[in-house]
């Protein structure tokens, strides 16, 4: 639900059809690759130190300790924050936690996209509007009520259900499945509906298996924001057995005070275990993201 | 936030099928009233997981209001703008506030014009391309908790960056020092986000036709100007929502100033609203404070994206 | 069209919000007054009070199968107050938390969370008994115990002997008594070379950071004045400006770290010393060789009856307590002479109980080093029971920080416009 979460995204390769807008190849591609190697350099350097970081036996801050030195090499760091954290039980909350807002996304969510798409309903453009609302309210005015709501009311403190609650229906990927389900032309809609197709068959067999491409776009987006959401389970989960990883993480950073022989390798150490998933996924799934031309349903 | 084109709206043609209560259905329910039960989950979701708690979040940023024990009754008397007179009143907000302006004043243009930049430098077919893409968007699917922790290491008093500067590094180093809290926020920041906006951009690139490019080159435009005059007019709409998104972002930052700076910095000079709002909300036990911030909070991004709205609108 | 829609939406929400959220019943005092059975509770998660917790916890189990404690070491978050105050609110906060500090006791008292220790019979005169006179700091202005005073750690100056040596000062006397006598010491330490800063209380502006560099050493330079007397702040004085002047003098000599640091810096060698109580003893062990004075005055003075601040805790009784007969008798019995005589073997902190000296004599014997906070434990100043308390140091803190640590202010403006701010805060009935 924080603004942080995905936009929708898109991707630069083309269907075979389309000749991609690209500059030719005739112009020396010499400057590119150099603006973008240093950019590249920029962006990955912080993940090569945070891996070289976390196997440092002792803290080795100076420009030789960039570079991988076999005498200070251990894996002490992150047995150390696995003593500290439990890591797999931090991992595990993280992978319930994710899980449960992907699942509510995945069929709440496309519903919702589908029926503010294609389906014609009294009061489709106030749940538009609303949903447009919630993606412009940040997430942190909304946290003092809704910790009454949820801990109080509802007495969902310190529990998985309480953690997904707010984050249940993602709605930009709502926003991002209403957009790739308006491209869709209606004559195929029609279509079935005039042999007589439900609604629901004519989404599960026509709509979805078209935009299914984008559908994991918007999913693998999705996935990111649970994933490494702080302040929502940092509020709500006080026990450590229930905290996902990057709450844990976070208070061990906060509140480290020295006991590790090597604060910052343990923390390192941590990090890159939180960032390996995510990292992972995304790499594994990128070929799939798909040019959809996001931006012509984003107009003025 | 820019609306959105609708589809394409063709009226039933003079539907005579049907009775007059199924007439009368679609008229109050629509063509397709399983519509409504479609989107009755997200309904109900949107209504009690935010529609409730905005209107309570407003209700009690009139009243005072600090939590209590459940069971215990304690007076919430009406205070009308009383709590927003304190939070407009409060230096600390107002630090917070130039805060956020220092930090808009660094990471808006950044952001703009780097992701622009490389998504220009990726948008030809050059070797090595799916590397590149990826190695932006990486820091951008990473936890911010993650990269923290190591930016924290790099960046910290004897840290790698401070080594590699030598006697250039500031003292007391970048983190904890006044001048470079904010700003090494703001750096953090536009280095985390940027992969999300270069893909924006490269969707945005592709429908730059390749004419245009075609017609700078005939006269003899240098590749600077045809960035000037082709690509940057070409991607308008693109720059308005990064602005946007940047805008909203920098005005919601939490977690960064909380754990690269400890929440606040250096005598207050990283402290963002939010984390304001979750110090006096939570922490301090003033809700109804942090309440009045944060609805202060979303009319000034409301204002903000409301004003971008019309000159975009008055550009095009 | 846009426009009225997002009214539309604005509309309903504010429709839904208006009725303000009733809360769930919360527990009924009167039949809870005399309930007994399991009950949970908190401890700090310090090593070695978990330990003590444990046993206490499991010897009060083997003998009371049918009221079982359940304990388990508080939530982490910033501050203990913020994770008891959320707890509270959301009514899932245990029994009793040892863990209470008594700056939050007002805070507590005023959302309801904390029982009143005099309902229970012979409340107050337990703790009055086992205390002593000192007792009454911890009564809140309706004069009644919502805590129990339990442990303190006389706050005092531990100094790293090896780097005293190496920078050629004497490791048995050392020169500290007096602010001169210190500061000289200080600026021999660092200009040495032997340790980067003479002392590094943490700078960052959490409010309960003043206990630990400007409230001991008031109490010392008052003569043991609580930061608030009868509703009115004391610290804009003579004494409350010595010792900022003082402080204000280590930050500009940078003798003291003005960033936040990671870690423990004077168990890593980066400061020479360090302004703490007993509890850290356990984390110096094999790191440090230490030894320990009186924190300094403009005078100077020796001797061990300097006052000091005393980090107390304390246990409180919380409101979602359904088993409260259970849980005062579990309190006493965490209290007893025994308990107390294990915690002070355990831990090393002062249990509040008069004349330990001589009722643990032989642990005193077998760790003198001890001897000293056991002797300051009998002069040693509280946060004053005030209302909105935490507000009030957080005021402190940012005034302070503001003037003498980042130096943009004089000292004796920031105090009296701290001053000012405090006594409305004190005033003011409503709570928060």
């Amino acid at each position: 639900m924080t603004a942080q979460t995905a936009r929708p995204a898109a991707d630069d390769i083309a269907a075979p059809q389309d000749a991609p807008a690209i500059e030719p190849r005739s112009q020396r591609p010499w400057w590119r690759l150099i603006v973008l190697l240093f950019g590249a350099l920029v962006f990955l350097f912080p993940f090569y130190y945070m891996i070289i970081g976390s196997l440092q036996k002792k803290q080795n801050t100076s420009l030789g300790g960039a570079l991988p030195q076999p005498g200070n090499v251990t894996l002490h760091n992150y047995s150390q924050i696995n003593a500290a954290l439990d890591l797999g039980r931090a991992l595990i909350n993280s992978g319930i936690f994710t899980g449960g807002v992907l699942f509510g996304t995945a069929v709440f969510g496309v519903l919702a996209g589908y029926a503010l798409a294609q389906l014609r309903f009294r009061g489709r453009s106030l749940l538009f509007a609303v949903m447009l609302l919630v993606l412009t309210v940040p997430f942190q005015l909304l946290i003092i009520p809704l910790y009454v709501l949820i801990v109080r009311n509802y007495g969902l403190g310190d529990s998985y259900l309480g953690m997904i609650a707010p984050y249940a229906i993602n709605s930009t990927a709502v926003f991002v499945f209403r957009q790739y389900f308006l491209q869709l032309p209606k004559e195929l809609f029609d279509a079935a509906r005039i042999d007589g197709a439900s609604e629901l068959r004519v989404l599960t067999s026509i709509a979805l298996p078209l935009v299914r491409p984008a559908l994991l776009t918007a999913m693998l987006l999705t996935f990111i924001g649970p994933w490494n959401e702080f302040l929502w389970p940092f509020l709500i989960t006080k026990q450590q057995s229930l905290q996902p990883l990057a709450v844990a993480l976070a208070n061990y950073i906060s509140t480290v005070s020295g006991v590790a022989t090597n604060p910052y390798g343990a923390i390192l150490a941590g990090a890159c275990v939180l960032a390996i998933p995510a990292v992972a996924l995304f790499i594994a799934f990128q070929r799939h993201f798909v040019s959809v031309n996001i931006g012509s349903g984003v107009k003025g | 936030m820019s609306s959105l084109a609708s589809p394409g709206t063709a009226t039933s043609r003079g539907d005579t099928r049907g009775s007059g209560m199924k007439r009368f259905a679609r008229a109050v329910l629509g063509r397709q009233p399983i519509g409504l039960i479609f989107g009755a989950p997200y309904a109900v979701f949107i209504a009690v997981l935010f529609a409730y708690p905005l209107g309570l979040a407003i209700w009690i940023s009139f009243h005072r209001y600090f939590f209590a024990a459940p069971g215990v009754s304690v007076p919430r008397p009406f205070v009308g703008l009383a709590n927003y007179q304190a939070v407009l009143s409060d230096p600390a907000v107002r630090q917070a506030l130039l805060n956020v302006l220092i930090f808009l004043v660094i990471n808006v243009p950044l952001t703009v014009g780097l992701s622009l930049l490389l998504a220009t430098a990726l948008n030809a077919a050059i070797p090595f391309r799916t590397f590149f893409r990826t190695s932006f968007y990486v820091p951008y699917v990473t936890a911010s908790v993650a990269t923290v922790g190591v930016w924290l290491f790099m960046f910290s008093g004897g840290g790698l960056v401070s080594n590699a500067l030598g006697p250039l590094a500031p003292v007391p180093s970048w983190l904890i020092n006044q001048k470079w809290a904010m700003p090494s926020v703001a750096i953090y920041v536009t280095w985390k986000g940027l992969g999300f906006y270069i893909l924006l951009y490269l969707a945005a690139l592709q429908n730059v036709p390749k004419e245009l490019y075609e017609a700078a080159s005939i006269d003899g435009a240098s590749r600077w100007h045809k960035l000037k005059s082709v690509t940057v007019p070409g991607v308008r709409q693109v720059t308005t929502l990064v602005t946007l998104l940047a805008i909203i972002t920098g005005a919601n930052l939490f977690t960064e100033p909380y754990l690269l700076t400890g929440g606040g910095g250096p005598n207050g000079k990283s402290t963002s609203p939010v984390l304001l709002i979750y110090q006096t909300g939570i922490e301090q036990n003033h809700p109804d404070f942090a309440a009045a911030l944060g609805v202060i909070l979303v009319i000034g991004v409301l204002l903000i994206a409301g004003a971008q709205h019309l000159l975009d609108r008055g550009q095009s | 069209m846009k426009p009225q829609i997002t009214l539309a939406a604005a509309a309903v929400a504010l429709t839904f919000g208006a009725a303000a959220c009733g809360g769930a019943g919360g527990v009924s005092a009167t039949s809870a007054a005399s309930a007994t059975g399991p009950i949970s509770i908190w401890y700090s998660n310090n090593a070695q009070e978990v330990t003590w917790g444990e046993q206490m916890v499991a010897s009060w189990n083997s003998s009371h199968p049918t009221q079982k404690v359940t304990g388990q070491q508080i939530p982490a978050g910033q501050s203990s107050e913020e994770v008891i105050g959320a707890a509270i609110t959301a009514g899932s906060e245990p029994c009793l938390i040892y863990n209470t500090s008594p700056a939050s006791v007002p805070t507590f008292e005023n959302q309801g969370g904390l029982v009143p220790l005099n309902d229970f019979p012979g409340g107050a005169s337990y703790i009055q008994t086992r205390t002593g006179p000192s007792a009454s700091v911890y009564k809140s202005p309706n004069g009644n115990y919502y805590s129990l005073p339990w442990k303190s750690n006389p706050v005092m100056i531990f100094y790293n002997k090896k780097i005293f040596a190496k920078a050629g000062i004497s490791t048995t006397h050392p020169p500290l008594g007096s602010y001169s006598q210190f500061l000289a010491t200080a600026k021999k330490v660092v200009s040495s070379g032997a340790a980067k800063y003479a002392i590094y209380p943490a700078p960052t502006s959490e409010f309960f950071q003043s206990w630990y560099d400007f409230y001991p050493l008031y109490a010392a330079e008052s003569g043991g004045k609580q930061l608030v007397v009868n509703k009115k702040a004391t610290f804009d004085s003579a004494a409350g400006l010595a010792v900022a002047a003082f402080w204000q003098q280590m930050y500009a000599q940078n003798l003291a770290g003005k960033g936040a640091y990671t870690g423990d810096p004077f168990a890593s060698g980066i400061a020479a010393m360090a302004i703490v109580g007993p509890w850290a003893i356990a984390t110096y062990k094999g790191k440090v060789n230490w030894g320990e004075v009186p924190v300094p005055t403009t005078k100077g003075s020796s001797g061990d009856k300097v006052p000091t601040f005393s980090d107390a805790k304390n246990i409180a009784m919380y409101a979602s307590c359904k088993n409260r007969a259970t849980a005062w008798a579990f309190m006493k019995y965490s209290t007893s002479t025994r308990q107390d005589g294990k915690l002070l073997d355990m831990t090393g902190q002062m249990p509040m109980r008069q004349g330990i000296q001589q009722l643990y004599a032989p642990y005193f014997t077998a760790n003198p080093s001890y001897k000293q906070f056991a002797a300051e434990a009998s002069h040693v100043i509280e946060v004053p029971n005030v209302a909105n308390s935490i507000e009030v140091w957080q005021t402190f803190r940012d005034d302070w920080s503001k003037s003498v640590i980042f130096g943009q202010e004089s000292p004796g403006k920031a105090l009296a416009a701290a001053a000012a701010k405090v006594n409305q805060l004190v005033a003011s009935n409503s709570s928060q």
